[in-house]
């Protein structure tokens, strides 16, 4: 493989793929991997500037694990009113539109859930086999308590937002955006934060080619798709998984339980408009089970489930054979019921 | 106002045109003639003004700039970005054949390869499971 370090102010590292006509880079960020790919080759470097920038600033706003950042002030202060900053406004006004179009199965209220699971730290610091017995569980509050007019935040004590489930899609959404602005809206982009992925401008012919795995397990069936536009995400339990008190857990938590999700899912990919939408549906299907079937059909979501026995079920036009574009819908949920107070980054 | 040009309760209808006398109707016809002629001049100068502008955009910009254009759209707060690729879909961007990004659970990384045996280009995808995943 050939590796460049490019002159960013991170280290990102050049990728061959085998096609010319594009160039693509990745660096480790929030605790995953963040990928970019542009056309021409010659924006990499602003490319990846933008991304950086996009990915600093979130990582401020709504980390869980820094103790400097916005969020985890917030959560220091143990709830009440507070004037937030725009990138995280947007952040928390994502979270709960998704957690309204999710019906809750996408709740930023999880926070104190997982931490009671000992999902505590970054999970690269998680003791994965502390003997420790499981506390009790914590099923979340619910995302109603919290109330967001614009900037300001209503916080109940004790509540713990983790917005894990659209700040990866929303941190995608927000980089292709910085990229096409930084390239004067030339060619096209592809920016994948941990696997959920977003693009803007003139795809490739045919789109833009996407794996779609699963994750670590072995063996496990991957799939090429063609991204015309909009975003593809993954949500899986397959991975991010520890042990406490002898039972495995892992980070997608039912709301409704404080526990992790025990569907009929292990892997849920969906196409939206938005890699917030994609975010957010794919890890509520993961929570909802069963019932997300009939939920992604009604909302006209293409979606791939792989079910714990290995069958994979292919909804809303999601194509059954490798190659094929993924017929995106068009008009995105959770910007639209986000209303963000404007300029957020 | 005659209470017997009114209706019962004392409310009196708006005077309609016809019944005004015959030397303020000469001149009023005069007045709404000249009115309808300037409604038509500037009519055509509305119509003229916006063909120049049509035809100078049109020569502005080049025939890229819509697709372009709607991508900076998706820019916007609050304007869903998915919408933006969609619509630029059949411009022509380059043919790209090989995968350059995974949809997959967060926390795998997958590093694609590339060598050249005999000439041909092999493309190899490696998954890195972190040592504290599990499984």
């Amino acid at each position: 493989m050939s590796v460049t370090t490019l002159t960013c102010a991170t280290p990102w590292q050049r990728v061959a793929t085998g096609d010319e006509a594009v160039a693509v880079a990745e660096r480790a960020a929030l605790g995953t991997t963040a990928r970019v790919a542009v056309w021409p080759p010659e924006s990499l470097s602003p490319a990846c500037a933008a991304v950086d920038d996009v990915l600093a600033a979130l990582d401020q706003q709504a980390s869980r694990f820094r103790d400097d950042s916005e969020l985890s002030w917030l959560h220091a202060a143990g709830g009440g009113v507070f004037m937030l900053s725009n990138g995280l406004a947007e952040a928390v006004g994502v979270a709960l539109a998704a957690a309204r179009w999710t019906w809750g199965r996408a709740d930023p209220t999880v926070g104190a859930a997982l931490i009671s699971l000992g999902y505590d730290r970054d999970f690269a610091a998680i003791d994965q086999q502390r003997g420790e017995p499981l506390a009790a569980p914590l099923p979340a509050p619910g995302w109603q308590l919290v109330q967001l007019d614009g900037p300001l935040l209503r916080l109940p004590p004790g509540v713990r937002l983790d917005l894990g489930a659209t700040a990866k899609g929303l941190g995608s959404d927000r980089a292709v955006r910085a990229v096409m602005s930084a390239t004067g809206h030339a060619g096209g982009v592809l920016v994948s934060l941990g696997g959920d992925i977003a693009v803007a401008g003139i795809p490739p012919r045919d789109g833009w080619p996407v794996t779609v795995a699963e994750g670590p397990v072995q063996g496990g069936p991957s799939q090429l798709v063609r991204l015309p536009g909009g975003a593809v995400a993954t949500s899986s339990v397959t991975c991010r998984r520890w042990q406490r008190g002898g039972a495995m857990l892992h980070h997608i938590v039912d709301p409704r339980t404080g526990r992790p999700a025990d569907g009929p899912w292990r892997t849920v990919s969906v196409a939206a408009a938005t890699c917030a939408d994609a975010n957010a549906a794919a890890t509520a299907a993961i929570v909802a089970g069963r019932p997300a079937v009939s939920w992604l059909t009604s909302e006209g979501l293409p979606a791939r489930l792989i079910g714990h026995d290995g069958e994979i079920r292919f909804l809303g036009g999601w194509p059954t054979v490798s190659g094929r574009s993924l017929p995106v819908p068009p008009g995105g949920h959770v910007y639209a019921g986000a209303r963000p107070p404007g300029g957020a980054r | 106002m005659d209470a017997d040009h009114g209706y019962p309760d004392g409310r009196v209808p708006l005077r309609e045109l016809g019944d005004a006398e015959p030397r303020v109707r000469a001149r009023r016809d005069g007045l709404r003639k000249a009115r309808r002629m300037s409604n038509w001049t500037a009519a055509a100068l509305i119509v003229g003004s916006g063909a120049a502008a049509v035809a100078l955009a049109q020569h502005a910009f080049p025939a890229a700039v819509p697709a372009a254009g709607t991508a900076s759209q998706a820019g916007g707060a609050g304007i869903p970005a998915g919408t933006t690729g969609a619509s630029a879909q059949g411009t022509s961007g380059p043919s790209v054949t090989h995968s350059v990004a995974t949809t997959t659970a967060s926390g795998v990384t997958i590093t694609t390869t590339t060598h050249t045996v005999n000439g041909k280009t092999v493309v190899t995808q490696v998954r890195h499971v972190p040592a504290y995943v599990d499984n």
